[in-house]
């Protein structure tokens, strides 16, 4: 916005300017007064007088000014192309900016806004995103909780059924089998009992190879064959339950889904509409929906110990069993596990008081039997 | 291009303006003109790479801010008959229209969520209806979104404006993109003609009515050998593997334990069908890249002939082998890119790792993975999208700009101004809807 001398003794130029009524062109000279800008017509008359404070810079190609009216209902519109007429009214009119200083300045403000949203929208993800599925999950009735359940149900039986051949999925229905399904049924009615959960719980063995359970909403347990031959004790079978029981106790699964979504609407509407962005939602999703994770089975190993505690197992079960497995399981990149490290579950579970009275959860028996729940194919 | 330089207000006084005026007047017919692209391809770079820039840092929320610096860089750029073009929309607008849709959005998406819980009958239907309801908002947004484009646009001190019902341009453009699926592709020009006589039926230029004369029949007719060349094929294969095929041999074999050999026994023609199909739909994904850039000559000069506004008319000599060279342009550029991108990375990969062995923290040896793994990937796509911006798509905008001859530009001397600027909604919902252009 520096003017030498010269330009600022400029006081009238030619413009084109369009009256804003109707598309006709006119060549028109641009007069400079002091507090206003007159426009006349080819013949000298007067077309319009726009006051330098209501004037509005607008954008147009290099080389030209161009200058509307501000508050004004008509798109009039005075062109400017003689650089020395246009330096002189940038130096006259405050909202003229030439230069751009104007606009680069109000520019610096909306990215170090934009920067500060995106703060506070990672910060609502890691704290605020999990207090409020915290808060929401009590109110969710158990009945949607239950139909919920039967949706997801109806996906997880047919995937884990799929590709998978002899026998039934679910295990102890067969004549051999039901002995030990009866064995389960009371180490189930145990824990059920220690628990006082509001929902009754629905448990089944499933013939599937991985050492592995989980809990879905609505009180479906599900515990894979592979995790039976694992457990050298009841306890341990009872410990992993009991850990289920937790998730349902704690109604993760609605919780997770609340979380999902509230992710879902954070990352994926509000961000990263952009081309690459997909990865970027994808991946921080991923990162917080894990972390989000790993906090809920500490609480449900907690949970778990507790539980086992109060029947009269060993407490001390669960990270037996935890650590035959993890020396089977493949290590992976453990900010995209799931499940917190075995080293600090087993390092929490190992600080838990041991057993009081050792009185075993099963007959010798009854453990043999439930060792056979999925053999007879 | 030389007449319509003199054409232009360039000169240093008002006298000197209308002399050269007057001599172009005398040069060409009256009421005739061209339109050109003035603005530099580094000027557009520069926005454009800086915007790539910005819109990692933001996480996106910078594109509304871009979207409006792009489209005040190329219609100012933009003279048609002389005079520049003029965007008058705001980020902050498109902002708030976005804030609007997304508290439009929620609920509806949120009725869906608890209705798939469901598992009634509107649950099991709920997924198809979000479909089509979506499908539909989309072309809702498009329509508005135009609107929104065309109130913005300032062209000579009057606006362009938009009337019409969104939700009725919406069902009709459904309907046809129904109808062009069913019919392989034949209905298309009948559809574009039709979807394009309703949008310029409803814009205006002041008060200047629009209206597009382009006949489906017309493109029909030049694009039917391109239709056959890529279509064809693919449809005489797709009948050849129907008809060869014992359809029910083959849903028994599904069922079995060796499904080739049970297919094989019962319909020997299976192997040769397969082949058929599979050479077909080769050499139609063939065709239709190589034949794309004349497609969208040929579709784009009908579109621009077809465009009125009162007397105004337009009519465009764009060539298929400039559309070609754009291309070309554009494999240049990124391939070159993809260079550049190998080099440097091998260098920054190099010296991470050399860094991170060092690290026995293994958290942060794999956060730093992570994140530079997603990092060079947002990058990489950034460029090669900030590329075809510029070499496409810029490229394009001054390609059907400056092969457009205009005529009967004497009304421009007499459109009044008319229509009101619309708000940003629609503009904000495309882009919630990630159905947005420029």
């Amino acid at each position: 916005m520096s003017v030498d001398y010269k330009t600022a003794m400029v006081t009238s130029g030619p413009g084109i300017f369009f009256d804003g009524l109707t598309s006709a062109r006119h060549h028109v000279s641009v007069e400079l007064e002091p507090a206003t800008l007159l426009v006349r017509g080819a013949e000298g008359h007067l077309l319009t007088r726009w006051p330098y404070a209501d004037l509005e810079h607008l954008s147009a190609p290099d080389g030209m000014l161009r200058l509307g009216r501000r508050g004004n209902a008509l798109l009039a519109r005075l062109e400017i192309r003689d650089s020395v007429l246009a330096a002189a009214i940038d130096e006259l009119a405050a909202t003229v900016d030439r230069t751009g200083t104007i606009e680069r300045r109000s520019r610096t403000r909306v990215v170090a806004w934009s920067l500060a949203a995106v703060l506070s929208l990672i910060l609502v993800g890691v704290f605020g995103v999990p207090a409020i599925a915290d808060r929401l999950t009590p109110y969710v009735p158990a009945a949607v909780e239950r139909k919920f359940g039967e949706a997801v149900d109806a996906q997880v039986r047919s995937t884990l059924d799929s590709g998978r051949s002899g026998g039934a999925l679910v295990c102890g229905a067969a004549e051999t089998e039901k002995e030990g399904r009866a064995a389960l049924n009371r180490l189930v009615a145990r824990l059920e009992a220690a628990a006082a959960l509001s929902i009754p719980i629905e448990l089944a063995v499933v013939r599937q190879p991985p050492a592995n359970a989980f809990a879905l909403p609505g009180g479906r347990v599900y515990v894979f064959e592979g995790l039976i031959n694992k457990a050298q004790s009841a306890d341990e079978v009872a410990a992993v339950i009991a850990h289920e029981l937790g998730h349902v106790a704690h109604r993760d699964s609605t919780r997770s889904v609340i979380q999902a979504a509230g992710l879902s609407f954070l990352f994926g509407m509000v961000l990263g509409d952009f081309v690459g962005g997909g990865a970027v939602v994808m991946a921080s999703k991923a990162l917080l929906q894990t972390s989000y994770s790993r906090e809920v089975e500490r609480r449900a190993d907690a949970y778990g110990i507790e539980l086992i505690a109060k029947i009269g197992g060993d407490p001390h079960a669960l990270g037996e069993i935890l650590t035959r497995i993890d020396g089977s399981n493949h290590p992976g990149m453990k900010l995209l596990l799931d499940h917190p490290d075995t080293q600090d579950r087993l390092a929490a579970i190992k600080a838990a008081p041991p057993a009081t009275g050792a009185i075993p959860l099963l007959s010798p028996t009854e453990w043999a039997a439930l060792k056979r729940i999925c053999t007879g194919r | 291009m030389s007449a319509l330089e003199a054409v232009g207000p360039s000169p240093s006084s008002a006298d000197a303006a209308r002399v050269a005026a007057d001599t172009a007047a005398a040069a060409i017919p009256p009421g005739v003109g061209t339109a050109r692209f003035v603005g530099s391809d580094k000027a557009y770079w520069r926005l454009m790479v800086r915007g790539a820039v910005l819109l990692l840092c933001t996480l996106g929320i910078y594109r509304f801010w871009l979207a409006t610096d792009q489209r005040r860089f190329l219609w100012a750029n933009t003279e048609v008959a002389g005079d520049p073009l003029e965007y008058t929309g705001t980020a902050r607008e498109i902002l708030v229209g976005f804030l609007i849709a997304i508290a439009v959005l929620v609920p509806i998406y949120v009725g869906f969520f608890i209705a798939a819980m469901d598992l009634g009958t509107i649950g099991r239907i709920s997924g198809l209806l979000a479909f089509v309801l979506l499908a539909l908002f989309g072309k809702f947004a498009v329509y508005r979104a135009r609107r929104y484009r065309l109130t913005r646009t300032v062209f000579r001190g009057v606006r362009l404006h938009q009337s019409g019902s969104a939700w009725l341009y919406a069902f009709y453009s459904l309907l046809w993109l129904a109808l062009t699926f069913i019919s392989a592709g034949l209905l298309y020009p009948w559809a574009q003609a039709s979807l394009e006589r309703y949008k310029m039926r409803h814009t205006f230029y002041g008060d200047a009515p629009g209206r597009f004369v382009g006949s489906g029949t017309r493109l029909f007719l030049k694009g039917g050998t391109l239709w056959l060349v890529v279509m064809g094929p693919l449809l005489l294969g797709l009948g050849y593997a129907i008809r060869g095929v014992d359809w029910n041999a083959l849903a028994d074999a599904i069922g079995s334990d060796n499904v080739i050999g049970q297919i094989e026994s019962a319909s020997p023609n299976f192997g040769p069908a397969l082949a058929s199909l599979v050479a077909a739909l080769l050499w139609s994904t063939l065709a239709a890249a190589v034949f794309y850039p004349a497609f969208q000559a040929m579709t784009l000069r009908w579109w621009a002939s077809g465009l009125r506004f009162g007397t105004m008319a337009a009519k465009s000599r764009l060539r298929a082998r400039q559309m070609y060279r754009l291309y070309f342009r554009f494999v240049g550029y990124a391939l070159v890119f993809a260079l550049i991108a190998g080099v440097i990375s091998t260098f920054v990969f190099g010296f991470a790792f050399a860094v991170l062995k060092a690290v026995d923290n293994a958290t942060i040896v794999e956060l730093t993975q992570v994140i530079g793994g997603i990092i060079s990937y947002v990058v990489l796509m950034l460029g090669y999208s900030t590329i075809y911006q510029v070499t496409v798509k810029l490229r394009l905008w001054r390609l059907s700009f400056e092969t457009v001859e205009l005529t009967g530009l004497q009304e421009l001397e007499r459109v009044r101004a008319a229509g009101v600027a619309s708000s940003g909604f629609g503009e904000g919902l495309a882009d919630a809807l990630d159905v947005g252009g420029l």
